[in-house]
């Protein structure tokens, strides 16, 4: 593919069958789920009817398909992730179950009395909730990272904060809110400089950036399957080699031990100590597809093209009165949040969804956010490959329109 | 003395009925005339005071919040509601004309989720937009429970 060739929506519209049942459908709700191009859908489906069994354990052929398909997806999405060793991608349930594995694990391991976990004011309660949680069980705090006046983190503000008691740094990739990007490389560096692990909560930032964790420095990467064009019910945990080894299961069962008696156990090796029971098999086999449809193109064409959307979205909300665009001074992933002067962004979702177009409304599990920044809720517009300039135009004319109705 | 203003004083359940609802819900036609009607319901009905907009009235809901008075007089259901949302307001009016100035005895066998859905309201019935309107008819239907024993 050329370099620097428009991003072909139209023509990758084509690759998600939703568009065939729903051929007027807007869909800019691309952060709370991407829909899923032929290419997972196939993939997932193939793993049924070709290869179903369950991993690691059957001694019969189907098994060892199984695991072949399931460890090979593995190694894709280490691939993908620039990862140094394919064990160091642990299959979750989501980013959810990924950043809770990595609070219990590592969390109840590692924390003390007295130690501080610093989570940005930008987290999903997903990257807030668990460390609260490890928190009161080890006696750590978590302290807020603050935002600064443009609605992201100032490097040194934060660089204040990073105290020999800091433990752990949790941070988003992107917000899933306003879409802010926080400055990841100067927070990361601080923080190893200060002795601190660094946690990345990747939900956003997975399926727009093209993720190197080897060049990003941080310790742990978390993200999901669903938002990425990939199955739900999957994620991942990125964690390095030499921190997964000494980090303890958290949860029990089948295909995580290495020999169970009564009088004691003794845990398999990374990854599948922290992969008991019965794995995601087909999703994991799903998501290493999504992540390959998205590397099969021109990546910087596609954030371009999805920035582009965002852009023109915002253009054209200057004509439209009483409309505050959240972060609108710094650093933002495709993702548009909105604030309105005299209407509730629940009322606006009503008309929007009556007129084909999806947006969420809501504090986007991101409450500490919405009380700074005032609001009982947003209304939010994000951008995917499959989106057009004529999605934005159509949304663009279902907003004017509904607030003339509420005006 | 209470000196409060009244938080029922509205037209829903006595000025306006079920019947006088029913006739302008179902001659709005299609979705948009629906949620225009809500709207203009919202305009209709008065801001609760300050005084019941508290933590004890108030129902909550990811996307919107909504408040909720029931008391009883002389036998009678008494209601008042509000919510920041003018399409969640909209929906409470509905809420109270079915209940508001009602003897348990005239609600024996009344289903609001039914009478939504004959209205052609369903769509906020479904899951994902049902849960705060159908919890409030069910704490409705439990205080009537409670005034009947």
């Amino acid at each position: 593919m050329p370099m620097n060739a428009p991003f072909p929506a139209v023509r990758i519209r084509d690759e998600f069958p939703v568009f065939r049942h729903h051929p007027d459908l807007i869909y800019l709700d691309n952060a709370a789920t991407t829909h899923k191009p032929l290419a997972v859908l196939d993939a997932e489906r193939d793993f049924y009817e070709t290869a179903n069994a369950n991993v690691h354990r059957a001694a019969h052929r189907l098994g060892s398909a199984a695991t072949d398909a399931f460890e090979g997806a593995r190694h894709r999405i280490a691939t993908h992730l620039n990862a140094a060793h394919a064990d160091e991608v642990i299959f979750t349930r989501g980013t959810t179950e990924a950043i809770n594995l990595a609070a219990n694990s590592w969390g109840r391991a590692n924390l003390r009395p007295g130690d501080v976990i610093l989570a940005s004011v930008l987290e999903h309660h997903a990257n807030i909730v668990p460390w609260q949680l490890v928190a009161q069980q080890t006696g750590a705090v978590v302290r807020p990272i603050p935002l600064g006046a443009d609605g992201n983190i100032d490097p040194a503000a934060f660089g204040a904060l990073l105290t020999a008691e800091v433990r752990l740094v949790a941070l988003t990739h992107c917000s899933n809110a306003t879409g802010v990007l926080p400055p990841l490389q100067p927070m990361i560096a601080a923080a190893k400089a200060a002795g601190a692990r660094v946690l990345i909560d990747g939900a956003q930032g997975i399926a727009h950036a093209g993720v190197d964790v080897r060049a990003l420095g941080a310790d742990f990467y978390a993200f999901s399957g669903h938002k990425v064009y990939g199955p739900t019910g999957v994620g991942v945990l990125w964690a390095r080699r030499e921190l997964l080894a000494h980090m303890p299961p958290w949860q029990g069962g089948g295909e995580m031990i290495d020999r169970v008696s009564f009088d004691g156990t003794t845990f398999a090796e990374p990854p599948f100590r922290f992969e008991a029971g019965t794995p995601p098999i087909a999703q994991a086999v799903g998501l290493a597809a999504a992540l390959d449809w998205l590397d099969r193109h021109d990546r910087p064409a596609l954030l371009a093209h999805e920035t582009a959307l965002r852009d023109r979205f915002e253009a054209g909300l200057q004509s439209l009165d009483g409309i505050r665009i959240l972060g609108a001074g710094t650093a933002r992933g495709p993702i548009t949040a909105l604030a309105f002067d005299r209407v509730h962004p629940y009322d606006v979702a009503q008309f929007l969804d009556g007129y084909g177009v999806a947006v969420r409304v809501g504090q986007h599990c991101a409450g500490p956010l919405h009380q700074w920044l005032g609001l009982n809720g947003s209304l939010r517009a994000s951008f995917a490959a499959y989106n057009t300039g004529a999605d934005v135009d159509a949304a663009l004319a279902a907003l004017a329109t509904t607030l003339d109705m509420l005006a | 003395m209470n000196t409060y203003p009244s938080p029922f004083d509205h037209p829903f359940g006595t000025v306006l009925d079920r019947d006088a609802l029913a006739e302008r819900l179902t001659a709005a036609a299609g979705w948009e005339a629906k949620n225009r009607l809500l709207v203009q319901l919202a305009r209709e009905l008065p801001a609760l005071p300050d005084a019941y907009r508290d933590d004890e009235h108030r129902v909550a809901g990811c996307e919107s919040t909504a408040w909720l008075v029931i008391d009883r007089q002389a036998g009678r259901l008494l209601l008042a509601a509000d919510s920041d949302s003018r399409i969640v307001k909209g929906l409470l009016a509905l809420l109270l004309t079915a209940y508001h100035g009602r003897t348990p005895a005239e609600l024996a066998g009344f289903d609001f989720e039914q009478w939504l859905v004959t209205l052609g309201l369903q769509r906020f019935l479904t899951a994902s937009r049902g849960n705060g309107l159908r919890a409030m008819a069910r704490m409705i239907h439990a205080a009537i429970a409670e005034f009947s024993h």
